[in-house]
């Protein structure tokens, strides 16, 4: 099996977001000191890649990291873990609020490289900008099946692989039959790893290959304007519960159940 | 923009919660009622006469229902195909512009962008407002941890989306609106092999409780192990911000937020929430947030009702203990 593994990264929201602005209706300029991570997606899906390839060096790895500002570092960052081959992605145009246009651009990067033996990994949201439709639409551009939302992934003692997707009192494990695409949830199981100091120090000095991918769509979506969100309106103000401990436990609870939560 | 110019269609399939029909009827009504167009709602599944008549109830013109037989709840391939049949009735479309929505949340993404790939509308997916403007139609999309809003305009005509609104409202039936049974045959498709295996779990979803108590970063593990015993005290169920799925202390279909679920209970108690916009963004303006938060200064307090400012070590032991045994 071939795993290939889709990332895209996203801002740090740790720190003030770098200046964005429209450049043109398919264009965004984005400056200023730029800190693009991996997504909590990202790294589920990086490490479900890897705890599979843990149990089965022969397999494969390919990451496949969609080309923006800071490139380089993210590309160390992946390049620690030791995929088998990593590449830039660079879409032109590049339209990551367009989930069909990125999906037919990615699909045609990725088709050639796929045989039946091949697993997609891709994290359930692409990006800043994917409105959540990436996946089924990359899969739909593939003609791939897709598992969506997969928490884990594992071999069995056959050697197939499995899916596990929990579902309220019951945990789903659906057997893999590739090629298929999986897109990947957060989990307690897949928090990615440390990489060991020294991959992180080969992967600084290393170089990375990088690949032009040049689709345009005719009536796609088009930019129009980027305003900071209004806040959301609720209620005039906060009131809080003062007093000692007893007493505000006191009024949480009147407050709790005078609200409309039921003490059975 | 006239009231014949757009059709309005809610998709709902019967498996889903209520929830996600009473959702996807509030964001119809919205863009309905911004756009002066008529909304029509189409039920996926075995008849269910109390959905009919919510849809009905809350102003649909026209509830169009296709039962393609046994179907699970979450085979999105099988529910786009047999969505994507009616949608191809031209009984549904008399509009120049036509805006299918679906319900907010991971599931009606998906299904948003299978209709889109089907039928070759344009996939918004999820969006925070959706209007014509100019003759086109836009919508807005949050992004980069909702810190910017991206407006996004098409020339197409044909859009698909997934759109957060509040509660619906039900001012009744329409003195025209008719419910029309539709009929399609889903082509067989492979089966997967599937096993299923119990959990633990015991409370209910998020989105079907009146009162959801949520833990965030501020809350480690013996934090929640409190917070799921409060949840069972107050007959509620128990959620998580990212920054707690992502610690592994609840599941990620416990989610709620921009990326999670969007939930309208009564009472939203948030625990060790700090309240970013995209936490924020999965509960309805409708629901009485109140916060337990050890910082003061912590933006939850910004938009709770009621808050209070203390530690959870301290004030969740003694809450279970006036709760009284549960």
């Amino acid at each position: 099996m071939n795993i290939h593994l889709l990332l895209a990264g996203v801002a740090d929201i740790r720190y003030p977001l770098h200046a964005i602005a429209v450049a043109d209706v398919d264009r965004l300029e984005e400056t200023g000191h730029t800190r693009r991570i991996l997504s909590p997606y990202d790294e589920s899906a990086l490490e479900l890649a890897l705890k599979l390839r843990d149990s089965e060096p022969d397999l494969r790895l390919v990451v496949h990291l969609l080309s923006g500002p800071n490139d380089e570092r993210l590309l160390q960052t992946v390049a620690a873990h030791k995929p088998d081959h990593l590449e830039a992605l660079a879409l032109l145009p590049c339209a990551p609020w367009d989930a069909c246009l990125t999906a037919c651009q990615l699909a045609s990067a990725l088709q050639a490289e796929l045989d039946d033996h091949s697993l997609l990994l891709v994290g359930r949201e692409f990006g800043d900008l994917d409105g959540g439709n990436l996946p089924a639409a990359l899969a739909v551009q593939m003609g791939l099946p897709l598992l969506s939302r997969v928490q884990y992934l594992r071999w069995d003692s056959d050697g197939r692989c499995w899916s596990l997707r929990e579902r309220g009192t019951q945990e789903e494990w659906t057997l893999v039959e590739t090629p298929c695409l999986v897109s990947v949830s957060n989990d307690k199981r897949s928090k990615l790893r440390h990489p060991l100091m020294k991959n992180v120090m080969l992967a600084r000095k290393a170089s990375y290959a990088s690949r032009r991918v040049q689709i345009s769509r005719a009536a796609g979506l088009q930019l129009g304007s980027l305003q900071i969100p209004a806040e959301r309106q609720r209620g005039d103000h906060c009131t809080l519960l003062t007093g000692d401990v007893s007493q505000q436990v006191e009024s949480l609870r009147a407050c709790l159940v005078g609200s409309g939560a039921d003490v059975p | 923009m006239k009231s014949n110019d757009l059709t309005v269609i809610a998709v709902a399939p019967n498996r889903w919660q209520v929830s996600a029909l009473e959702d996807v009827l509030a964001a119809a009504q919205r863009v309905g009622g911004s756009a002066q167009a008529r909304f029509g709602c189409l039920l996926l599944g075995h008849p269910e006469p109390e959905r009919e008549r919510l849809a009905l109830e809350a102003g649909a013109c026209t509830v169009w229902t296709l039962d393609p037989g046994e179907a699970d709840a979450e085979d999105y391939e099988m529910w786009a195909a047999v969505a994507l049949a009616a949608l191809e009735s031209s009984q549904l479309w008399s509009t120049p512009r036509r805006v299918v929505l679906l319900p907010p949340g991971a599931a009606g993404e998906e299904l948003c962008a299978r209709i889109a790939a089907g039928n070759g509308s344009v996939a918004a997916g999820r969006c925070e407002d959706i209007r014509v403007l100019d003759g086109q139609l836009q919508f807005d999309r949050e992004g980069w941890g909702g810190r910017l809003s991206l407006s996004l305009i098409t020339a197409a005509n044909d859009l698909c989306a997934c759109l957060r609104a509040d509660k619906p409202s039900y001012p009744g039936r329409r003195m025209e609106a008719r419910l029309m049974p539709l009929e399609h045959e889903p082509a067989p498709r492979p089966q997967r092999q599937i096993e299923y295996r119990e959990t633990s779990e015991k409370l209910p979803p998020i989105e079907s409780v009146k009162t959801l108590v949520c833990g965030g970063r501020g809350v480690n593990e013996a934090g929640f192990a409190l917070l799921e015993r409060l949840a069972e005290a107050l007959d509620g169920s128990l959620a998580g911000s990212l920054p707690a799925v992502d610690a592994g202390m609840v599941p990620a279909y416990r989610q709620v937020g921009v990326s999670g679920k969007f939930v309208r209970p009564d009472v939203y108690f948030a625990v060790g929430v700090s309240g970013t916009p995209q936490h924020l963004a999965g509960i309805s303006a409708d629901t009485r947030i109140v916060a337990l938060n050890s910082d003061p200064e912590a933006p939850i307090f910004r938009v709770a009702d009621v808050g209070v400012v203390n530690d959870w070590e301290t004030i969740l032991p003694a809450l279970l203990e006036a709760l009284g045994p549960g």
